[in-house]
């Protein structure tokens, strides 16, 4: 599904990303830990495509050279990212924009797109799994959400979208127990065989509702150790310096 | 240049009170000549030079013969009373869904015919600074007065048409509109332009609403069809007793507007809200001048405007509160907002607060900049095209201004009309 290999991404000089490599398969769940300033974020958003990043090295996504497509071709042929930040957009209509969203991808896919009325069927089931209030749907994109209510959005529109591959960049921050709960399951209703997932946090509390497949700390743009999801409870116990000290 | 006034003072000759008050306006306006930007007021819309770089010839409208209009241009599919001005020229009144026995309406040529008429609207041919006033004095032909009873609600929109056909090419075409609303009335008033075949004319009009004790007015100024016209609009409002008074414009159309608002508080607990936007490509230089005098106690007021300037278009704002010292408890608000989406286009802001009460509240905000590029990764990153976020982006832009408005059918028809223009521009 994803193959990125000897990635080195700088922003004004400064290198963020070394020589990074990963593999990700068809149906696998990796999450990525590591402290503030690692790289965490900068991994996920030059592989949703942001500007702004001098980058080398290579990144296949289904044996598609992924840093040439334009951002909005990666996320019609799958990837998905969850920001950490969703962005406020005033004036815009939180359910226009995700039919919008949807049908771009729907077009690219060549399928149908959908009209109104079955949009918003679709939307209400999604939103209620997600204890979405519909409400907030007609609200302005984003403008006046809560924390939990922006993440939810993020994983509402990942939900309807139906990605390959989802980019969750700290999803579980700011998220209260119950919302984190919520928002897990929806993750884990997503999970398949045909679906990967990478997962940045900082914490492990997340990884008790998702369980990875691989979990591999990232520190000075480096995966520096790889395991098990019992890396993140090691990790928990001895801190980034500790676990990757050890190396 | 040459307006030829004496012919047109032979033809119009009427009592000699109105004749001298033509006479002496049009010499003021001679003297002055159109406005300038060296005039504070007319800083960012230099008149003159626009009007000298348009017209090679620009002559006073005098075509008395009233072809008939294309009624194709009326709204369709929105219930509403009408009033038809063709060139400046009254042509027909329609109060369709109204008790006609509340309503009166007289044209200003009838009203130019009888002495005893003008004398109540005498008072509104006062001097003033503003030479394109004295010209409107000068040379007024036609408009209308509506007089509205106390107590009664109109239960459908009155849109006034202001149509202009080829009679109208390179003509100066003066008129005078006034409103008045009783005592507990209510009126939604639509002022809408059209004109066909790319004429280019210049429209002077000037707006005097009395709004008296309980009765809200609401107006919607509707300039979004691309043409080629040279709009001037001043709208000058007496509000009295808890009354409200709302303005919103659509300003997308012309090739040039300034439109002015001027709203007089004069009394307890009366209120006026102006919201708007601008949305200008090509060369369109569209301004706004509000003036929002809060004579009395306890009044409010409140201003949104939200503009996005493409090519080579510029806009303005000129916002102006002033608080008389016996307005205590006065709330004043104003907001402006513009995107500026090609390096060529322009958008000057200038708010004002001029305050002598001291205890009030007052704040006024503005912010003029360019899309923000996390908003466009974002949409961008959930698979829409670059063109299709900036679109999405401005259309919220601009749709936070449409949201105030508080007539739903209304609402609908404006949608419908910025959507039309919206689509047609690349932003």
């Amino acid at each position: 599904m994803l193959d990125i290999k000897n990635l080195n991404a700088s922003i004004d000089g400064k290198k963020i990303l070394q020589n990074f490599n990963l593999k990700i398969n068809k149906g696998e769940v990796h999450a990525i830990m590591g402290p503030n300033g690692s790289g965490k974020s900068t991994l996920a958003n030059v592989l949703a495509g942001r500007k702004g990043y001098e980058i080398e090295g290579k990144v296949l996504y289904e044996d598609e050279n992924l840093l040439e497509l334009p951002i909005e071709e990666r996320a019609q042929k799958g990837i998905f990212l969850a920001f950490q930040y969703p962005i406020e957009i005033p004036g815009v209509n939180t359910n226009n924009f995700l039919k919008t969203s949807l049908n771009a991808t729907l077009k690219f896919k060549g399928l149908k797109e959908l009209d109104s009325l079955d949009f918003l069927k679709l939307v209400k089931e999604k939103s209620k799994n997600l204890k979405i209030e519909e409400k907030i749907l007609s609200r302005q994109l984003n403008v006046g959400f809560s924390g939990g209510e922006k993440k939810k959005n993020e994983i509402l529109q990942m939900t309807i979208l139906e990605p390959k591959l989802a980019i969750l960049d700290e999803t579980d921050s700011g998220l209260d127990i119950d919302a984190l709960k919520i928002v897990s399951e929806g993750v884990n209703s997503l999970r398949n065989n045909g679906r990967s997932f990478l997962i940045i946090t900082h914490y492990q509390r997340l990884l008790d509702y998702i369980k990875p497949d691989f979990v591999h700390v990232l520190v000075n743009g480096k995966i520096v150790k790889t395991g098990s999801s019992d890396l993140a409870l090691e990790l928990e116990k001895d801190g980034y310096e500790g676990v990757s000290a050890i190396k | 240049m040459n307006l030829k006034f004496e012919e047109f003072q032979k033809k119009n000759i009427s009592f000699e009170e109105l004749d001298n008050i033509r006479k002496k306006s049009f010499q003021k306006f001679e003297t002055q000549g159109f406005p300038t930007k060296k005039q504070e007021h007319w800083k960012y819309t230099d008149l003159k030079n626009i009007i000298n770089n348009n017209f090679e010839n620009l002559q006073i409208f005098k075509d008395d013969k009233n072809s008939p209009y294309n009624d194709k241009l009326i709204i369709k599919n929105f219930d509403h009373n009408k009033i038809i001005l063709l060139n400046g020229n009254f042509i027909e009144a329609n109060f369709a869904f109204e008790d006609k026995k509340k309503i009166k309406i007289k044209s200003l040529k009838a009203i130019f015919e009888n002495k005893k008429d003008f004398e109540k609207i005498k008072d509104y041919f006062e001097d003033d600074q503003n030479s394109l006033i004295s010209l409107n004095h000068a040379l007024t032909n036609d408009g209308f007065i509506l007089e509205i009873e106390d107590n009664y609600l109109f239960s459908k929109p009155l849109v006034i048409y202001n149509f202009f056909d080829k009679a109208a090419e390179s003509k100066i075409i003066n008129n005078k509109i006034f409103i008045l609303l009783g005592k507990e009335s209510s009126l939604s008033l639509v002022d809408f332009y059209r004109c066909e075949n790319n004429i280019k004319y210049f429209n002077n009009t000037i707006h005097n609403y009395t709004i008296k004790k309980n009765a809200i007015f609401k107006k919607f100024s509707i300039n979004d069809n691309l043409d080629n016209s040279y709009i001037y609009n001043s709208v000058n409002v007496k509000s009295y007793s808890n009354s409200v008074y709302e303005n919103f414009l659509l300003s997308l159309g012309p090739n040039l507007i300034k439109n002015e608002i001027h709203c007089n508080l004069l009394e307890n607990f009366s209120s006026c809200f102006v919201n708007g936007i601008m949305l200008l490509n090509g060369d369109q230089h569209h301004e706004l001048k509000t003036n929002v005098n809060h004579k009395y106690e306890n009044c409010k007021s409140s201003q949104l405007i939200k503009s996005v300037l493409l090519d080579k278009s510029s806009g303005t704002y000129q916002g102006k509160i002033y608080v008389d010292k016996r307005a205590q408890k006065t709330n004043g608000y104003q907001l402006s907002k513009a995107l500026i989406l090609s390096e060529n286009s322009e958008f000057n802001s200038k708010p004002e607060l001029e305050i002598y009460a001291d205890d009030v509240k007052c704040s006024h905000g503005s912010t003029t900049g360019n899309i923000d590029e996390d908003s466009i990764f974002y949409l961008m990153a959930r698979g829409l095209t670059r063109d299709q976020a900036n679109k999405m982006i401005v259309e919220g832009f601009l749709n936070e201004a449409i949201e105030t408005i508080t007539e739903p059918n209304i609402k609908i028809l404006i949608l419908k009309l910025f959507n039309k223009r919206i689509n047609n521009v690349n932003v």
